[in-house]
């Protein structure tokens, strides 16, 4: 479906967010002028990993409601794609009316329903996909299918504010380091093998630690009791990262040195150095951490040293955005959507390898900037 | 009929109900579901093979497979699907008020 300027109420407000762009006129009009006419609006979808989410999102970045579950697998257990899509399977129906009950607005106030085309698990992946299918069938909505990674870029980006960082994507299953450079989302550096979460995640199965609310938040917590510091084989080849090696060593001599060993600090620095040398190349000053690892806190100090000796700022979100969530997909789809990208349903498909760099960044090339002036929200 | 055939022995030929009928009373809600499982291919095509229609309101889903352990692979996850699309459209179809 295309984007015309004759539609519903909605379409026009964006013809006029367009016409005041620049302006300034909307940062001062904007609220009076969405109690006449609705904002576009978008429902979102994320089940890729262990979360399942649904967030309901306008174009300025206001997050209207953003429920999810996460599944929790018991200590020493890692979670598998059936068993996740299940718990999935289980919560996202319920999900979707708090979303919209939260939100307050209904079927009739959605202009686009977004989903999490990967990458991640497939079975999981399946059930935001086959519910967006359905969904836009009934209420006669477009469907925009969105990049997991690129959600979290444009997540951090509205929400702290930052312009044109370079990104450090961290979590469970991605291990990145992003920059912006012409129509793209460029890979500068990456991990060849796990992803560091990955790595934290199956060094807290090792050491049976609870899985809730996440093996790598309690890995935190108990590193700061830690007090020597073992050294470990880490490994850089030319701009990318490896952890496996990490993970053997440190299951291997878990048993006798598991005590007192910081863990975490050491670990993260690598894909640090990788960042640095990123900004080197895209002369760029600051960095935006994202995804489920950028909730670590010692990541986020380290971070902020090597910015400040740059001159540079860092910008992270807390565990509301970091984590996996529906509004993230909501917003980007929503980005996409107003650029005139929506998915035909015939081809919602989902992938477990959808990589960052495929998709085109048409809203960055013209972005409304003073609307991003309007939706930003501290943390 | 679904047939499983079990290659090393020709005498086994298992005619199992692998053949499933869904009646939504509702060309409408069927053409829905149908549209929405039609997306997704089966992962091993050379081993199992689905073919959807619906009929009088009524999705029909016919599965084929080489190996019993497929056709049981396939067929679980496919009714985990279709229970999820039914389910939304009976929560969130004609009439839902907020």
């Amino acid at each position: 479906m295309g984007h015309d300027l004759t539609g519903s109420s909605g379409n026009i407000v964006v013809s006029w967010e367009r016409f005041c762009e620049g302006s300034g006129f909307l940062l001062s009009m904007g609220s009076k002028w969405s109690r006449f006419y609705r904002k576009m609006t978008a429902l979102g979808f994320e089940g890729s990993a262990n979360k399942i989410g649904v967030g309901v999102v306008t174009l300025d970045g206001t997050i209207l409601s953003n429920p999810r579950h996460t599944y929790i697998t018991p200590p020493g257990q890692g979670f598998l794609p059936r068993e996740t899509a299940q718990h999935h399977l289980q919560h996202v129906l319920p999900l979707i009316r708090s979303a919209l009950e939260t939100a307050q607005v209904s079927a009739k106030d959605i202009d686009c329903l977004c989903y999490t085309k990967g990458p991640g698990m497939g079975a999981p992946l399946q059930v935001a996909a086959i519910v967006v299918r359905v969904l836009s069938q009934l209420w006669k909505k477009p469907i925009v299918a969105v990049n997991h990674c690129i959600a979290h870029i444009e997540m951090g980006r509205i929400v702290t504010g930052a312009d044109d960082p370079v990104v450090l994507y961290v979590s469970g299953g991605n291990t990145q380091v992003i920059a912006y450079s012409e129509g793209r989302y460029r890979i500068f550096g990456e991990t060849i093998d796990i992803a560091v979460g990955n790595c934290l995640d199956r060094f807290a199965r090792v050491l049976m630690l609870s899985n809730d609310p996440s093996p790598g938040y309690n890995i935190e917590q108990l590193a700061k009791k830690g007090e020597k510091f073992l050294d470990l084989p880490y490994v850089v080849k030319g701009m990318d990262v490896s952890f496996s090696g990490i993970l053997s060593y440190i299951e291997g001599t878990a048993e006798e040195k598991l005590k007192n060993n910081e863990f975490t600090p050491a670990d993260l620095c690598y894909s640090l150095q990788i960042t640095e040398r990123a900004m080197a190349h895209c002369d760029a000053k600051d960095v935006l951490v994202v995804g489920g690892v950028g909730c670590n806190v010692r990541l986020q100090e380290m971070m902020r040293t090597m910015c400040s000796e740059r001159g540079g700022n860092l910008f992270a979100t807390d565990d509301r955005y970091c984590i996996d969530n529906g509004a993230m997909i909501a917003y980007t789809g929503l980005l996409a959507y107003a650029h005139g990208m929506p998915t035909p349903l015939e081809e919602s498909t989902f992938t477990q390898r959808f990589r960052t760099d495929e998709v085109l960044a048409l809203w960055r090339e013209k972005e409304p900037r003073n609307l991003n002036g309007v939706m930003k929200e501290s943390t | 009929m679904t047939e499983i055939t079990v290659f090393q022995s020709r005498r086994w030929r298992l005619v199992s109900p692998s053949d499933l009928e869904v009646d939504y009373m509702s060309e409408d809600n069927a053409r829905i579901v149908y549209t929405a499982l039609a997306v997704d291919k089966e992962l091993q095509p050379d081993k199992v093979k689905r073919q959807m229609s619906v009929i009088d309101g009524k999705l029909l889903v016919h599965f084929e497979a080489v190996e019993a352990r497929f056709l049981r692979a396939s067929f679980s996850a496919f009714v985990d699907v279709l229970t999820l699309a039914t389910k939304t459209i009976e929560e969130f179809g004609q009439g839902m008020e907020l």
